[in-house]
C-alpha cells in the first residue's frame, strides 16, 4: 500500500542573525492509513516543526532548505495557495498542542467547528467526540469549557471535513492523567472508525506506547531511531532512546530511578526518615475559600524534617491552593497551620522574617517566575540580601554562586538572563532561589510538569539529594502518581479539596484502597505498549464518610476515606464525568 | 453582562463628578475671583464686596458648586465676563465648529490608521510594513503645528486648493466652514493616526503569531476569513483604548491646529478665554473636556466587551 504521508529527507531552517539555523535535518518518514506514527523527542528536537510541515506550514522566518513532503500524492510545498488551502482540513488536519490557546477566544466553538468545512452537522461532530449536551455546548465560548472539553472540540474541528491524515501535536500535554486517558482513548477510537493515518507528536513515551504503531525518535532535528512500537520499547537500539525510556518514572519503582549515560536505571532506595525526626509543618483541618466557594475542605497533614510528602490530585483538587496557603500567598479560612517556630496561618508579609524564610515555594513555571530582565545570579542574590542570610555584597555574590553550584549548575551561568537558559536550568535556578533563605520546608508546586522527561528525572534527583543533604521537609505537589512514586515517602490523595486516601508510598501503591486513587493509578501511562492497568477500577462509588466516622484504617498510617459502591438508580449522571471537570475550566 | 455595563457606567459618572469638583476647586484656588476680574486692579474693596454680593460669591463654596452643577446639567454655565452672553450658548457654538473638524478627523484617522496598521502587521518585515512604519514614525515625531504649517504651504500656497485661514466668526454656517475643514482635519489625522498605526501593527503581529490563528490557517480558511473572523476581534482590543485616548487628545490637539488656521473652534475659544481670564468659560470647557474623556473611555470599555466574550459571559476569569 502506498503511504498517505511521505517525508523525503526534509530539511528546515530558520534565519537568525544572518545565518541559517537548521531545525529539521534530512528527515524521512512515512505514515499509512489506519496506522499511527509517533514522533518522539524533547524540546528542540524539531518535532513540532515537522508536524506543521505536514500541512505545508512553517513558522515566520523558517524555510525548507531541502527535501519534500508528500501528502496523498501531492507535494505540499509545491502546491499553489488555493490548493494548499483545500488540502488543509480536507486531506490533512491538525490538532494543536494546547487547545486552550488553539481555539479563537472570541468565537463560539460551534461556529469554529462549522467553519472547518465538511457536511457533517456540528452537533453530530460534538457527539462523535463524546461531549455531553452538544447543542448547548456548541453555543459556548472556549473559556467556558474545561481543558479536556477544549481538546475534544479541537478534535471535532479536525475531523469535521473527514481528512485522511490527522496530525496531533502533543494532544494531551497539559491535561490531567484521567482527562488525558479519556482523550487518548477517543483519538484511538476515531482513528479506527475513520481509518485515519495519524501522526502523533509527543514527548511523553507513555502516550506514545499507548497509541502508536511505529515510533520515530528525533533529537536536534535528526531521526535517531525508527522502529515499530513494541520493538522500540522492548529493545531500544540507540543509547539516546534508552536514556529517554529509562527517564520515565514508573508506578513500580521502589525508589528514585537514576539514569546512567548508557540508559540503564539504578533504583536508589528511599531515604529513611528517622522515627524521631521533628515535625516541620503541621496542618489541621485547613479550609481555604475563593470568594464564596470552598476549595479545600478540612485537610490535615504533617511533614517531618527530611521527609517528602506528596499531595496528588487532578486540577481543581485544591492541591496547589494548599501549597500557596502554606507559602503564605493565600490565607486559610479555617484550621491551623504551624511550623516548628511559628504560626503559618498568616499571609507571608505578616510572618516574622525568621519564619518567612523557613518556608519557601518553588513555582511550577520557572519561565514566568523569574524576572526576564535580571540575571539569574541576581534572582538568587535577592533573597540572600532580603533575608540577611549573607552579609555584604561580595559575600552574597559568593553565596549565590555556591547555591547555583549546589543545584548542579555551572556558577558561570550566574550572569545569564533567564531566557538564555534551558527549561531545566531555569527550574534549578528557581530551586536555588528558594534555598537562599535557608528554608527547612520546601513547597514544590508541580515543578517538573513543564519539563522534558530526562530533565524531569534530573530535577527529581536534585530534590531528593537536597532533602538528604539539608534535611529538608518537602511538600511535593503533582498530578502524576508515577512521578511521586520514586520521591515521596508518604502520599496524600486529594479530590475536590478533600483527602480521600493517605499513607506511606509503598503501602498506597501496593494496595490503593480508595476508588479515586485507583482511577488515578489506572490512568497513569507506562512506557510499555503491553502495560495493563495495575489495579481494578471501581466505576461507580459514592462517598460514605460521616461525622466522626470518616476513615477506614489499613494500618501503619495508611487510611482511606469511607466509600460504598453506588446504587446506580441514585446517580443519573454519566459515571465517567467527574464532578471536578466543571470547575476545571474556570480555574 | 448587565452588571458590567452598569459598573462601568457608574464608574464613569463617578469620575465625572470628581473631575467637576476638581475643576471647581482649581478655579477657587486661583488668586482673585470673578468680582476682582471684572472690576480690575483699581477697584475699591467696597465695590468688590458689592459685586460679590450681587453675584452670590459670598455664599459658601459648596453651595456655589451645587448651583454651578445644577446649572451645568441644564446647559447653563453662567455668564461670560468678556462678552456678557450666556457661556452655554457661546461654548456650544464653538464646540459645534470643532466637532465638525473632529468628526472628519476621527473618520479618516481611525479607519485609515486601522487599515494601515493591519496591512503593516500582515506584511510584517516586507516593504508595505517598512513604508507604513517609517511614515507613521515621522507622523509621530513631528508636532501638529508643523504638520499644519507644511500642509498650508503645500495645499493653499503652492497649490491653492484649500483656504489657508478661516475668515468667518464662530457663527459661520457649516457650508461656509466646510472648505476650510480639510486641512486642519488632515493635520490632526496625521498625528493621531501615527499612534494607532503603530499599536495596530504590533497587536496584529502578536495575534497573527498566536496558536489560534495558526489553527485557523491550518483549517484551510482563506486569509481574509482568518484575519477578519479570528485575528481582528482580539487584535483590536488593545487598539480600542489607544483610539479612545487619541480621540480625547483631539480636544487638546485641536487648540493648537485651530490657531494655525484661525478656525473658530473650541480650542481658539479656550486660548482666548485663558488670555482674558474668562473664568466661567474656562470652567465650562474644562468640564466638557472631562465629559469627552470619560465618554471616550466608556465607549472603549463597552467596545472591548463586544469583542471579548470573557467580559460578556457569566463565566468567571
Amino acid at each position: 500500500m502506498t503511504p498517505l504521508v511521505s517525508v523525503n529527507s526534509l530539511s528546515v531552517a530558520y534565519r537568525s542573525g544572518g545565518r541559517d539555523v537548521p531545525v529539521v535535518r534530512e528527515v524521512s518518514l512515512e505514515a499509512a492509513a489506519g496506522r499511527t506514527l509517533a514522533l518522539v523527542g524533547e524540546s528542540g528536537s524539531g518535532k513540532s516543526t515537522l508536524a506543521a510541515a505536514l500541512l505545508g506550514h512553517l513558522r515566520h522566518g523558517s524555510r525548507v532548505t531541502g527535501g519534500s513532503v508528500e501528502v496523498d500524492g501531492r507535494d505540499v510545498f509545491a502546491l499553489p495557495a488555493p490548493e494548499l488551502r483545500r488540502l488543509r482540513g480536507r486531506t490533512v488536519a491538525m490538532v494543536a498542542q494546547n487547545a486552550g490557546q488553539a481555539l479563537t477566544p472570541s468565537m463560539r466553538v460551534g461556529r469554529q467547528i462549522a467553519e472547518a468545512g465538511g457536511d457533517i452537522p456540528v452537533i453530530d461532530l460534538l457527539d462523535q467526540v463524546r461531549l455531553p449536551r452538544p447543542a448547548e455546548l456548541a453555543r459556548r465560548y472556549p473559556h467556558e469549557l474545561s481543558g479536556g472539553q477544549q481538546q475534544r472540540v479541537a478534535l471535532a474541528m479536525a475531523i469535521a471535513a473527514r481528512p485522511k491524515v490527522l496530525v496531533l501535536d502533543e494532544p494531551t500535554t497539559g491535561l490531567d492523567v484521567v482527562t488525558q486517558r479519556g482523550v487518548l482513548d477517543l483519538i484511538a477510537a476515531l482513528r479506527d472508525e475513520l481509518g485515519l493515518a495519524a501522526v502523533l507528536v509527543s514527548h511523553d513515551l507513555g502516550v506514545v506506547a499507548h497509541l502508536a504503531d511505529e515510533v520515530c525518535v528525533l533529537k536536534s532535528g535528526r531521526v535517531v531511531e525508527s522502529a515499530p512500537t513494541r520493538q522500540l520499547f522492548a529493545r531500544p537500539a540507540e543509547p539516546y532512546t534508552k536514556r529517554l525510556l529509562a527517564s520515565v518514572p514508573r508506578l513500580d519503582d521502589a525508589g528514585l530511578a537514576l539514569v546512567r549515560e548508557s540508559g540503564e536505571r539504578d533504583i536508589r532506595p528511599r531515604a529513611v526518615v528517622p522515627g524521631d525526626a521533628p515535625v516541620a509543618v503541621s496542618a489541621r483541618d485547613v479550609t481555604v475559600d475563593y470568594g464564596r466557594s470552598r476549595v479545600v475542605h478540612g485537610v490535615s497533614f504533617e511533614v517531618r524534617r527530611g521527609e517528602v510528602l506528596a499531595l496528588v490530585g487532578e486540577s481543581g483538587s485544591g492541591k496547589s491552593t494548599l501549597a500557596w496557603a502554606l507559602a503564605g500567598l493565600r490565607t486559610p479560612s479555617g484550621g491551623t497551620m504551624t511550623h516548628e517556630s511559628g504560626d503559618l496561618a498568616r499571609p507571608a508579609q505578616r510572618r516574622p522574617m525568621s519564619l518567612r524564610r523557613r518556608v519557601q515555594l518553588v513555582f511550577q513555571n520557572a519561565d514566568t517566575s523569574l524576572n526576564p530582565r535580571r540575571s539569574v545570579g541576581d534572582a538568587v542574590r535577592r533573597p540572600l540580601r532580603f533575608f540577611r542570610t549573607a552579609g555584604g555584597r561580595a559575600e552574597s555574590a559568593e553565596r549565590a554562586r555556591r547555591l547555583i553550584a549546589d543545584v548542579r549548575l555551572d556558577p558561570a551561568l550566574a550572569d545569564r538572563l533567564p531566557a538564555q537558559l534551558s527549561g531545566g536550568q531555569r527550574q534549578r535556578i528557581g530551586i536555588a532561589r528558594a534555598l537562599a533563605g535557608e528554608p527547612d520546608v520546601l513547597v514544590a508546586d508541580e515543578i517538573t510538569t513543564a519539563l522534558d522527561v530526562s530533565v524531569q528525572a534530573e530535577v527529581l534527583r536534585l530534590v531528593d539529594d537536597l532533602r538528604r543533604e539539608r534535611d529538608l521537609a518537602c511538600l511535593f505537589i503533582s498530578h502524576d502518581l508515577a512521578v511521586v512514586r520514586g520521591i515521596a515517602d508518604r502520599v496524600v490523595v486529594l479530590r475536590g479539596g478533600v483527602v480521600v486516601e493517605e499513607g506511606p508510598t509503598e503501602a498506597v501503591f501496593a494496595a490503593p484502597r480508595h476508588p479515586y486513587t485507583r482511577r488515578l493509578m489506572a490512568a497513569a501511562l507506562e512506557p510499555d505498549p503491553d502495560a495493563r492497568p495495575p489495579v481494578e477500577v471501581t466505576p461507580d462509588w459514592a462517598d460514605a464518610a460521616q461525622e466522626g466516622d470518616v476513615w477506614t484504617d489499613h494500618g501503619d498510617g495508611h487510611r482511606a476515606r469511607r466509600w460504598r459502591p453506588a446504587d446506580t438508580s441514585a446517580t443519573p449522571d454519566a459515571p465517567d464525568t467527574p464532578p471536578t471537570s466543571i470547575a476545571e475550566g474556570v480555574s | 453582562m448587565l452588571s458590567f455595563v452598569a459598573r462601568r457606567t457608574a464608574a464613569a459618572l463617578g469620575t465625572l463628578l470628581l473631575s467637576s469638583l476638581l475643576v471647581f476647586l482649581a478655579v477657587q484656588a486661583l488668586p482673585g475671583d470673578v468680582a476682582t476680574q471684572v472690576l480690575g486692579k483699581d477697584a475699591t474693596p467696597q465695590a468688590v464686596a458689592q459685586l460679590r454680593g450681587s453675584l452670590g460669591l459670598d455664599r459658601p463654596a459648596w453651595e456655589r458648586y451645587a448651583d454651578w452643577m445644577r446649572g451645568a446639567l441644564h446647559g447653563d454655565f453662567g455668564t461670560s465676563l468678556v462678552s456678557g452672553k450666556a457661556v452655554g450658548g457661546d461654548v456650544a457654538q464653538y464646540l459645534g465648529n470643532s466637532a465638525l473638524v473632529a468628526v472628519i478627523t476621527i473618520l479618516f484617522a481611525v479607519t485609515g490608521s486601522l487599515l494601515l496598521g493591519i496591512v503593516a502587521g500582515l506584511y510584517r518585515d516586507r516593504w508595505p510594513d517598512h513604508l507604513i512604519s517609517t511614515v507613521s514614525l515621522v507622523g509621530m515625531s513631528v508636532p501638529e503645528f508643523v504638520v499644519a504649517t507644511v500642509l498650508v504651504l503645500c495645499f493653499s500656497v503652492a497649490l491653492p486648493w484649500f483656504p489657508a485661514v478661516v475668515l468667518y466668526g464662530p457663527d459661520a454656517t457649516v457650508g461656509q466652514l466646510l472648505p476650510a475643514v480639510w486641512l486642519p482635519a488632515l493635520a490632526l489625522a496625521v498625528v493621531m493616526a501615527a499612534y494607532i498605526v503603530r499599536m495596530a501593527r504590533t497587536s496584529v503581529i502578536d495575534v497573527m503569531a498566536s496558536e489560534y490563528v495558526t489553527t485557523a490557517r491550518l483549517k484551510g480558511l482563506s486569509t481574509w476569513r482568518v484575519v477578519t473572523r479570528h485575528a481582528l476581534p482580539s487584535a483590536l482590543l488593545p487598539v480600542l483604548h489607544v483610539i479612545a485616548l487619541n480621540v480625547a487628545w483631539l480636544l487638546g490637539g485641536v487648540a493648537v491646529v485651530e490657531n494655525v488656521f484661525n478656525y473658530p473652534g473650541v480650542g481658539k475659544l479656550m486660548l482666548s478665554s485663558v488670555q482674558n481670564r474668562d473664568l466661567p468659560v474656562i470652567q465650562a470647557i474644562a468640564l466638557i473636556s472631562a465629559v469627552v474623556y470619560v465618554a471616550c473611555n466608556l465607549a472603549a470599555d463597552l467596545g472591548a466587551m463586544a469583542l471579548n466574550p470573557r467580559l460578556r459571559t457569566r463565566g468567571r476569569t
